[in-house]
C-alpha cells in the first residue's frame, strides 16, 4: 500500500539514537560527581569498576554487531519490488549452532572474572595490608548507627575510618532491610533483620565518601544517607581518643548549660550524648536495644524510637542523616521542625515535645531551641592536652596518684580488674611486668609510658592514648599509684 | 437440575448487557485491551508526575509519602494491569484465530478471567480514592511492608487487589493452556502451531505455575497484616530472606510471562514483512520453551546485595548469563528472518525492528547485571531502572504497539492511519531512549531508585531533566496513537480480508472475524499455512522437497463439548442464534452468560469484605455462590426458547 | 508426515463424538493443569514451614503439642475416603448409580470426618496456648494445614452437590467425567495431605526448643 513511507534514513537515525546513548554513557563518565561509581578510591570499587568495564566492552562489541546487523538488514533488504517474493529460507542449522555457541563462549568469559570477582570480595578484608579495623553498621530508619567494637566508640551517620587500612563493616539492621552503599568505596551489600552481612573496604586517600542507602525503607528513604571520612591514621587515632574525652564543662547559666538541662529533659531519652564515659560503650548497646523493644511493644504511641548518639556532635559535618550541613541554622530548623528538612522522622512522629502540639512542631521556645543547637554544637571533646591536671595536695603519694588516676580519666581505658581489657591493657601487676618489657627500668618505662605512650606499644594494642601534660612530681605519684595494683 | 434465574438468559447482541455476559473471545479481547490500554494511559500519568518530580534537585512538587505511593502503582500497573492483560487481548484474540479454533476451550471461564482482572484492577485503584494507595513497591518486601512499618491501609489493598488479579491469570493460563493442547484444527501438529501461540503457551505455563507461589506470599503478608501472624514480623523471628525467596520465585517467572508474547507477536510481524518465514522456526520455539524453563532458576539474582553467600551467587551469576544463550538465539533468528527478505516498512514493522533493537540494549545490561560484582553497584540504582525499562518498554510495549498495528486490521475491518502510526512510532522509540539511555548513566553515577528527591550537588540534574523530557515525548507519541484510533475510525479506510499479505490462519477469514471466526475448520499441512495456500509453489522451496507431497488431514471438528454446544450435530437449534447472519448457519457457539460477571463481582466483595467488616464477606460468599450455582447448572446452549422473555 | 492424526475421536458426556488434539477432553486437561498450579501452592507453603522449622522464638514447640496417634487417625479416615472415591467413581461408570451415589455420600461424609479431627486439633492446640500468633510454628501450621482444611471443605461442597445430582439422576454414567474432575480433585488434596502429615508429623513431630531458647512450660 504505502510501503515506502519511511525513508531509509529515517531508520538510521533512529537506530543512531542507542548508539550515541551507550557512547554518551562512557564519555560522560564524571568521577568526580560525590556517588560515582567510577570515582574509584579504594580496591573493591576498582575491582568492581574494572570488571563492569570489562563487560561493558564487550557489549559495545555484541551491541555493534547485533544493531549493524539490524541496520543493515533493514536497508540492504528493503523492499524494492512489491511482486518478488525472497527465497523461502527454512534456517541454517549450522549458523543456528554457531550463533548459539558463540554466545555461549562470549559468556564463559564473562563468567570466569565474576565467580572470581564473589569470592573475593566476599572473603572479608585482606589480613596483610595492616590492622583491620572492625566497624558495626545499624541501619535504623532512616538513620545509620555506626559502632566500634575495640574502640568502644559508638556514633551516627559520619564513619570515621583510617586512610590505607583495610575495614570490615559488619551490617545489621533491626526494623526494615536496609543497604549500605558507598559507591567510590565499594558496591552495596544489604542490611537485613535477623541476617547480618559484611562488606570490606580501603579508603587509599583521605576524604568524605558519600554513602546512601540503597534498599526501599520508607517515607525518608531519598534522606538515608551517611559518609565515610577517611582520615590519615594519625587523625583516626585523634578522633577515636576525642570520642572518648569528655567535653568542655559548660559555666553555669550559660545557654549551653540550660541546652543541657533542655536536653536532658526532652531528648536524652533516646539521644545518648556523653558516650565518652567508661561503660559508656555498652550501656549504649544496651539502651539502643531497649528503645526498639519499648517502640515495638507499642509502636503507635510509642514516646520512645532508636535514635543517633549525639556524643561530640558538634564534629559532625551534616545533620538529618547526612543531608544538611551541620549549621546553628540548620539545627534549630530541625529541631524545631524535622519535617522542614526531611519528611517521616521517627522524632518527629514519636518523641513527647513534638507529639505535644498539634502541628507537631517542637513543643518549646525559639530560645530553649537555640539554647539546645548551642549546646550540641559546644559538644566537642575537651583539648586535654591543654588541661591541667588538678592539683592533688596531702596524703601519701600512692593516695595522691589515686585520685589523679580517676580525675584525669586513666581509669576510662585502663581497667583495674586483670580480667578486663575496656580500651588499653589492664594496668593490674604492671609492677612486676614493667621492668621485663624493654631495656629500661620498670619505673623509667611507666613514665616512658605515660609521657609517650606511643614509644612502647603492647602486643595487640594501638596507641590512643590522651594524657594531660603532668608536672613530674605527678607522674612520681602516678606511677606510685600504679605499682600498688596487684 | 435447573438454578433458579434471576434475570433472563442474556441474548443480545448489541449494547452493554451484550458485552457483559458476552463469551466471544474476541469481544473478550477487546473488553481486556481497551481496560488495560485505560490502565496504561494512568500509569503513564503516574511515571509522568514523578518524571516531574525528579526533573530538579531537592524538588518540593510532591512529597515523599505520594512519590511512593506513585512508584509502587506505576510499578503494579504496568506489570499486573498493562503488559499481562494486553498480552491477554493478543491470546484472545489471535489464539483460536491462530490455531483454526471457533472460540477458547472454556469460554464463560474466560470470561470470568477478564470480570474479575476488571474488578480487581478497580479494587487495588481504589486506593487512591480513600488516599491510601500501597506504598511498599511492587516488590512489597518484608518488614518494609508488614503492618508494623506500614500500618496504612495501602499495603493491604495491594495483597488483596494482586490476589484477586492472580486468580483472574491463572484461570485464563488455564484456559489457553487447554485451548492450545486441545483445539488445534486437524493437521495443526505443535511444530506448525505459530510462534505467537507457542510463546502464548509457554507464557499460560509459566502464569498457571508461577502465580499460586505469588498467591503464596500474599496470602502470608495478608494474614500476617491482619491477623497478626508472624511469617514476616522479624520480631518473632521472621525472615525477611523469605518473602524475597518466594516473591522472586513468582517474579523471574513473571518477568518472562512479560516479555514471552512480545517475543511471539515480534515473531509474527517479521516473516509478513520480510515476504520470508521465520528464520529456524525450530530453534526459535525451542529457545522460548528454553527461557521459559531457565526463567525458574535464575531468581536469587534479584537478591546479589542480600547476602546469599559466595555459591549461591555464583550459581545464580552463571544461570542468569546462561538464560542470554536462547535469547540471542532468538535475536539472531530474527534477524536472519529479515535476512535476505523483502522488508515493508509499516509501522507495525518499524515496532517490531525497534523491539530487537531496544531488547537488545536490554539484555546486554541484564548480562553486566549478572555478573555479581558489578551488580553490587548497580542494583537498586537507576541503571536497573533504565535495564527494565528497555526490557519491558523497549521490548514488551514496543512489540505490543507493533502487535495492535498489525492485528488492528483484522479485528476491525480498516486500516489505522501509517502516517500517524510513524509518527506514534518515532516520537515513542525517541522520547524512550531520551527517557531511559540517561538512566543508565544516573545508575553508574549512584543514584538509587525510589528516591523522591536527590541534592544539588550530586551531579544528576541535568540528566534527569532530559529523562524527564523524554518521558514526555514518549507521551506524545502516546498521544498520537489515541489520535490515530480516532481518526481511522472516522475515515475507516476498508482493509480487506488480508491487508499485509499475512501468513497465518486469521488472515484467511474476513475482517472483522465471524462470530464464528471459521465457517469450515481449515485443515492444515503447513507452518504459515496461509501464506503457502495462496503460494503453493513455494512449499518445495521451504521444506527443501521433504514434504512437498504432504495431504492435507481430512475434515473434522475440533471442539469439545464441555463449555460448547450439547449437540453438535443436532440442526434443531441451529436458528437459535446469529440469525443475522448470512453464513454459519448450524455452528453452535455457546450462549451468553451473567453469571462470570456475578461471580467476579462476588469475588471483589469478598475482597473488600477481609479489609472491612465479616458481613461484607458475607455477602461477598452469597453472591459468589450465587454465581457458581447458576453457572454450573446452566447448560451452555438454552434449549430454544419456550415463553423464556428474550433479553435485550 | 501426514498429519490426519492430529485429532482423536473421543466421545463426550452425551455420548457425541468430539475432537480433540490430544484425545483427553477439556476439562481433564484443565483439572490436570490446575491441580499442577495447586502443587506450587502447596510447595510453597509447604517449603515456609521447612524453612521455618525450629526457628520459633517461644513455645510451645511440635514436640509440646503434636499427638501422632490422632492425626494418623484422621489421615487413615482421608486416605479410605480416597478408596471410597474409587469405588463411587467406579460404580457411577458402570452404570451402578445406587451404589455409586452411596459412595460418592461416603466420601462426603469420610471427608467431613477429617474436617472434624481438624476442627478438634485446632480448638485442643488454642487450649494448650498454640494459635497462628503465637510463634512461628504456630503461624506455618494454622496456615499451612488451613489452607489444606480448605481444599478439603471446597471438595466436601463439591462432592456433596454431586452426590445430590447422582441422587436426581443427573449424574449418571454418560457425565461421569464431572464425578472423575472431582475425584482428580480430591486424591490430590488426599497426596497434599500425605506430604502434609509426613512433613509436619513425622518429620517435625520431634522438635524441641532450638539452643538457647525457653522451653515451652505450658499454661
Amino acid at each position: 500500500m504505502h510501503h515506502r513511507l519511511i525513508p531509509s534514513k529515517f531508520l538510521k537515525l533512529a537506530l543512531l539514537v542507542p548508539a550515541l546513548a551507550a557512547t554518551f554513557i562512557i564519555a560522560a563518565c564524571s568521577p568526580q560527581h560525590p556517588q560515582s561509581t567510577f570515582g574509584y578510591a579504594g580496591p573493591v570499587a576498582r575491582d568492581q569498576g574494572d570488571l563492569f568495564l570489562f563487560i561493558f566492552w564487550i557489549a559495545v562489541f555484541v551491541f555493534i554487531v547485533v544493531e549493524g546487523a539490524i541496520i543493515y538488514a533493514a536497508i540492504r533488504y528493503r523492499r524494492r519490488d512489491d511482486d518478488k517474493i525472497p527465497k523461502q529460507v527454512h534456517g541454517n542449522t549450522k549458523l543456528e549452532i554457531t550463533w548459539t555457541v558463540v554466545p555461549s563462549i562470549v559468556i564463559a568469559i564473562i563468567a570466569v572474572p565474576t565467580i572470581i570477582g564473589i569470592w573475593e570480595q566476599q572473603r572479608g578484608a585482606p589480613t596483610d595490608q595492616g590492622d583491620i579495623l572492625e566497624v558495626e553498621a545499624i541501619g535504623h530508619r532512616w538513620w545509620f548507627e555506626f559502632r566500634y567494637p575495640n574502640q568502644e566508640v559508638v556514633t551516627a551517620n559520619e564513619m570515621h575510618v583510617p586512610v590505607g587500612r583495610p575495614v570490615n563493616v559488619k551490617l545489621a539492621s533491626q526494623d526494615v532491610i536496609h543497604s549500605f552503599w558507598v559507591p567510590k568505596l565499594a558496591g552495596k551489600v544489604d542490611m537485613v533483620p535477623l541476617n547480618d552481612n559484611l562488606v570490606w573496604f580501603i579508603a587509599e586517600e583521605p576524604g568524605i565518601y558519600d554513602g546512601q542507602c540503597a534498599e526501599f525503607c520508607g517515607i525518608a528513604h531519598a534522606h538515608m544517607r551517611f559518609r565515610v571520612i577517611a582520615h590519615p591514621e594519625e587523625d583516626f587515632q585523634n578522633w577515636v581518643a576525642g570520642m572518648r574525652t569528655p567535653p568542655v564543662a559548660f559555666e553555669p547559666g550559660s545557654p549551653e548549660q540550660q541546652g543541657q538541662t533542655l536536653f536532658a529533659t526532652h531528648c536524652k531519652t533516646c539521644h545518648t550524648d556523653d558516650s565518652w564515659r567508661q561503660d559508656a560503650y555498652s550501656l549504649e548497646l544496651q539502651q539502643q536495644d531497649s528503645r526498639w523493644a519499648t517502640w515495638l511493644a507499642d509502636i503507635e504511641n510509642s514516646r520512645i524510637v532508636s535514635a543517633p548518639n549525639m556524643t561530640n556532635y558538634s564534629q559532625r559535618n551534616f545533620l538529618g542523616s547526612g543531608i544538611k550541613e551541620n549549621s546553628r541554622e540548620n539545627l534549630i530548623r530541625w529541631i524545631t521542625d524535622p519535617n522542614d528538612i526531611k519528611i517521616g522522622t521517627s522524632m518527629q512522629a514519636h518523641a513527647a515535645v513534638y507529639q505535644e502540639r498539634a502541628d507537631n512542631k517542637i513543643n518549646l521556645s525559639q530560645q530553649e531551641v537555640e539554647n539546645i543547637a548551642d549546646y550540641l554544637l559546644a559538644l566537642k571533646p575537651g583539648d586535654i592536652s591543654q588541661l591541667t591536671a588538678p592539683v592533688i595536695t596531702g596524703g601519701t603519694p600512692e593516695e595522691r596518684g589515686e585520685q589523679l588516676f580517676i580525675s584525669i580519666g586513666c581509669n576510662a581505658c585502663h581497667s583495674l580488674d586483670a580480667e578486663t581489657t575496656i580500651v588499653g591493657p589492664s594496668l593490674v601487676g604492671i609492677a612486676d611486668r614493667a621492668g621485663t618489657r624493654t631495656s629500661l627500668s620498670a619505673q623509667d618505662y611507666m613514665r616512658q609510658s605515660i609521657n609517650d605512650p606511643g614509644a612502647f606499644l603492647v602486643e595487640g594494642f594501638t596507641n590512643s592514648m590522651v594524657v594531660p601534660k603532668l608536672p613530674p612530681d605527678q607522674v612520681d605519684d602516678l606511677i606510685a599509684y600504679i605499682s600498688t595494683l596487684k | 437440575m435447573r438454578f433458579p434465574r434471576i434475570f433472563p438468559r442474556p441474548k443480545s447482541e448489541y449494547g452493554i448487557w451484550s458485552w457483559i455476559s458476552t463469551v466471544d473471545h474476541k469481544r473478550i479481547g477487546t473488553l481486556y485491551a481497551v481496560t488495560s490500554f485505560l490502565w496504561f494511559l494512568v500509569g503513564g500519568i503516574e511515571a509522568l508526575i514523578m518524571r516531574v518530580q525528579l526533573s530538579q534537585a531537592d524538588s518540593t512538587l510532591i512529597d515523599p509519602e505520594l512519590f511512593n505511593q506513585l512508584f509502587t502503582m506505576h510499578g503494579t500497573t504496568m506489570v499486573f494491569l498493562v503488559v499481562m492483560p494486553l498480552s491477554a487481548a493478543f491470546f484472545n484474540w489471535l489464539v483460536p484465530l491462530q490455531i483454526g479454533a471457533r472460540d477458547v476451550a472454556f469460554p464463560r471461564l474466560n470470561a470470568l478471567s477478564y470480570w474479575i482482572f476488571l474488578f480487581g484492577s478497580l479494587f487495588l485503584n481504589f486506593s487512591w480514592f480513600v488516599g491510601d494507595a500501597p506504598n511498599g513497591g511492587w516488590f512489597g518486601y518484608a518488614p518494609n511492608s508488614h503492618v508494623a512499618f506500614n500500618p496504612t491501609h495501602g499495603m493491604t489493598y495491594w495483597v488483596i487487589g494482586l490476589n484477586i488479579l492472580g486468580i483472574a491469570s491463572i484461570a485464563a493460563g488455564l484456559n489457553f493452556i487447554v485451548t492450545i493442547l486441545n483445539m488445534r484444527a486437524p493437521g495443526m501438529t505443535l511444530t506448525k502451531m505459530p510462534v505467537f501461540t507457542w510463546m502464548t503457551f509457554v507464557t499460560s505455563v509459566l502464569i498457571v505455575l508461577a502465580l499460586p507461589v505469588l498467591t503464596v506470599a500474599l496470602i502470608q503478608l495478608q494474614v500476617d497484616r491482619l491477623y497478626g501472624t508472624h511469617f514476616y514480623n522479624t520480631a518473632a523471628g521472621g525472615d525477611p530472606v523469605l518473602w524475597q525467596h518466594v516473591f522472586w520465585l513468582f517474579g523471574h517467572p513473571e518477568v518472562y510471562i512479560l516479555i514471552l508474547p512480545a517475543m511471539g507477536i515480534v515473531s509474527e510481524i517479521l516473516p509478513v514483512f520480510s515476504r520470508k518465514p521465520l528464520f529456524g522456526y525450530t530453534f526459535l520455539v525451542f529457545a522460548g520453551v528454553a527461557i521459559g524453563f531457565m526463567g525458574w532458576f535464575v531468581w536469587s539474582h534479584h537478591m546479589f546485595t542480600v547476602g546469599l553467600g559466595p555459591a549461591a551467587n555464583s550459581a545464580f551469576a552463571i544461570s542468569t548469563m546462561a538464560i542470554a544463550i536462547p535469547t540471542g538465539i532468538k535475536i539472531f533468528n530474527w534477524i536472519g528472518t529479515m535476512w535476505g527478505g523483502s522488508i515493508r516498512f509499516t509501522t507495525a514493522m518499524l515496532f517490531a525492528i525497534s523491539f530487537i533493537a531496544m531488547f537488545t540494549i536490554g539484555g546486554l545490561s541484564g548480562v553486566m547485571h549478572a555478573s555479581v560484582p558489578t551488580d553490587a553497584q548497580q542494583q537498586d540504582t537507576y541503571f536497573v531502572v533504565a535495564h527494565f525499562h528497555y526490557v519491558l518498554f523497549g521490548g514488551a510495549i514496543m512489540a505490543i504497539f507493533g502487535g495492535i498495528y498489525f492485528w488492528w486490521p483484522k479485528a476491525t475491518g480498516y486500516m489505522l492511519s501509517e502516517k500517524l502510526g510513524v509518527t506514534n512510532w518515532l516520537l515513542m522509540l525517541i522520547g524512550f531512549n531520551l527517557q531511559f539511555a540517561p538512566q543508565h548513566w544516573l545508575g553508574l553515577d549512584g543514584m538509587p531508585r525510589r528516591i523522591f528527591t536527590y541534592a544539588e550537588n550530586m551531579g544528576w540534574e541535568n540528566t534527569n531533566m532530559y529523562a524527564s523530557a523524554g518521558g514526555f515525548i514518549m507521551a506524545l507519541g502516546v498521544l498520537f496513537f489515541i489520535i490515530n484510533v480516532i481518526y481511522s475510525a472516522r475515515k475507516r479506510v476498508p482493509a480487506g480480508d488480508d491487508p499485509w499479505d499475512g501468513r497465518t490462519l486469521e488472515w484467511s477469514i474476513s475482517s472483522p472475524p465471524p462470530h464464528y471466526n471459521f465457517e469450515k475448520i481449515p485443515n492444515v499441512a503447513h507452518r504459515d499455512d496461509w501464506w503457502f495456500t495462496k503460494h503453493p509453489e513455494l512449499i518445495a522451496e521451504y521444506y527443501h522437497d521433504e514434504h512437498a507431497g504432504e495431504l492435507r488431514a481430512p475434515s473434522g471438528a475440533q471442539f469439545d463439548d464441555d463449555d460448547f454446544a450439547e449437540d453438535e450435530h443436532a440442526e434443531a437449534h441451529a436458528s437459535d442464534h446469529h440469525d443475522d447472519d448470512d453464513h454459519g448457519h448450524g455452528i453452535h457457539l455457546p450462549d451468553m452468560s451473567y453469571y462470570p460477571f456475578i461471580l467476579a463481582i462476588g469475588l471483589t466483595i469478598i475482597g473488600a469484605g477481609l479489609m472491612t467488616y465479616i458481613p461484607v464477606i458475607i455477602v461477598g460468599v452469597v453472591i459468589l455462590l450465587w454465581g457458581l450455582l447458576g453457572w454450573s447448572m446452566e447448560p451452555v446452549n438454552d434449549p430454544a426458547p419456550e415463553g423464556e422473555a428474550h433479553g435485550h | 508426515m501426514a498429519s490426519a492424526s492430529a485429532t482423536y475421536e473421543i466421545k463426550n458426556e452425551h455420548g457425541e463424538v468430539i475432537n480433540t488434539s490430544t484425545g483427553l477432553s477439556n476439562k481433564k486437561l484443565l483439572m490436570w493443569a490446575f491441580l499442577g498450579s495447586d502443587v506450587m501452592f502447596f510447595g510453597s507453603f509447604i517449603a515456609t514451614y521447612l524453612v521455618y522449622r525450629n526457628r520459633s522464638l517461644v513455645g510451645p514447640y511440635p514436640a509440646d503439642i503434636l499427638e501422632i496417634p490422632i492425626t494418623s487417625v484422621s489421615t487413615f479416615v482421608l486416605l479410605m475416603s480416597s478408596l471410597a472415591m474409587v469405588l463411587a467413581l467406579s460404580y457411577i461408570q458402570q452404570g451402578r448409580q445406587k451404589l455409586g451415589t452411596f459412595w460418592i455420600f461416603s466420601v462426603v461424609v469420610l471427608g467431613s470426618i477429617f474436617l472434624m479431627f481438624q476442627v478438634y486439633e485446632f480448638n485442643h492446640f488454642a487450649h494448650l496456648g498454640l494459635t497462628p500468633r503465637t510463634n512461628l510454628f504456630g503461624t506455618t501450621f494454622f496456615i499451612l494445614t488451613g489452607l489444606h482444611g480448605a481444599h478439603v471443605t471446597l471438595g466436601v461442597l463439591w462432592l456433596m452437590f454431586l452426590g445430590f445430582g447422582s441422587l436426581k439422576g443427573t449424574l449418571r454414567k454418560d457425565n461421569a467425567i464431572d464425578l472423575e474432575l472431582a475425584g482428580l480433585y480430591w486424591h490430590f488434596v488426599d497426596i497434599v495431605w500425605i506430604v502434609i502429615f509426613t512433613v509436619i508429623y513425622l518429620i517435625s513431630a520431634r522438635d524441641v526448643a532450638p539452643p538457647g531458647s525457653p522451653p515451652f512450660v505450658g499454661h
